[in-house]
């Protein structure tokens, strides 16, 4: 275990046993960046992930006394955040039309993506291929840096899924983007 | 062992993971102020639990209590129907002793709602 960890591993303690919101503000400061980041790649929303970040923290105090330890706090919070975000997608349209926009850009531009406009970035014709379940084990992967365990954790998934999932997202932006010997952009 | 295995293998890393790390990945966010709101968030949320409890007893107190004035009026209206023998017995009772019915609901009422006051203080 890490510096690190351990230290999240005391502040989660201290906010379990004495309800330390100073403690618990620790916790937000050292890992709001990661699950924002992780939310915002998700929805392609910025303020819609902020929200969720908010909710997801909230949640997660109440829910602190669940978190066992076994494996890293982020990797239990992404879970939450990632729980979150699926629950307001069903409850939402907002994040549908979203990505219907940008997967519809990407369609009307072609296969090949080297004449897309630059408002839709490399990352969000990347993600538009991919199906949700595919984009957030991505994500959790490469821009997370989580372990194949890890996020086998967070999205509730068996490791074995989770490298199938790898694999074939991985394969999907190759034939989609018509990349050859790995190019990306 | 097994798991550190597995992690070993998870971060053989080839070109094609480093480019998608390159494209993934993206400059840390600056709180701004976000965990100051979220922590803000989560002490309104302790509050509102704490007096939630004490709030909801006094104002469900206060809807009861003619109610339940009304119950204890209409029992005692019932002692016309019970029997001359034990009417007798009943009335030996010292019943003009007691205080009236509504000051002990409403000293029961105040005992309770102190009680949570303190324990409230107390946390």
């Amino acid at each position: 275990m890490s510096v690190h960890e351990s230290e999240d591993n005391e502040l989660v303690t201290r906010v379990v046993v004495q309800q330390d919101t100073a403690a618990f503000g620790e916790l937000v400061r050292r890992h709001q960046s990661q699950v924002r980041n992780f939310l915002r790649k998700l929805s392609r929303d910025y303020s819609l992930a902020d929200d969720l970040a908010q909710d997801c923290f909230l949640h997660a105090w109440d829910k602190i006394h669940t978190y066992s330890g076994s494996g890293t706090f982020i990797g239990w919070l992404l879970k939450v955040a990632y729980t979150i975000f699926l629950q307001s997608k069903r409850k939402s349209s907002r994040y549908g039309e979203v990505l219907q926009q940008i997967g519809n850009a990407s369609q009307s531009t072609g296969a090949n993506n080297a004449g897309l406009s630059d408002e839709i970035g490399d990352l969000d014709r990347f993600l538009a291929v991919l199906s949700e379940e595919e984009r957030a084990v991505m994500i959790l992967s490469y821009a997370c840096g989580l372990s194949h365990r890890e996020i086998s954790d967070a999205a509730d998934l068996p490791v074995g899924t989770v490298k199938s999932i790898i694999f074939r997202g991985k394969q999907k932006i190759r034939d989609s983007f018509e990349i050859e010997d790995h190019q990306y952009g | 062992m097994k798991s550190k295995i597995i992690s070993m293998v998870d971060r053989l890393k080839d070109k094609e993971d480093l480019k998608l790390e390159s494209l993934f990945g993206s400059e840390p966010i600056r709180d701004d102020g976000f965990s100051r709101k979220v922590v803000s968030r989560v002490r309104r949320r302790i509050w509102i639990q704490r007096l939630s409890l004490p709030i909801a007893f006094i104002v469900g107190g206060a809807i009861a209590v003619k109610p339940l004035s009304q119950l204890v009026v209409a029992v005692s209206k019932l002692r016309a129907f019970i029997p001359q023998d034990i009417k007798s017995n009943i009335d030996n009772i010292p019943f003009e002793n007691l205080p009236p019915v509504s000051s002990i609901l409403i000293a029961a009422f105040l005992v309770i709602a102190f009680l949570l006051a303190g324990k409230l203080l107390q946390e």
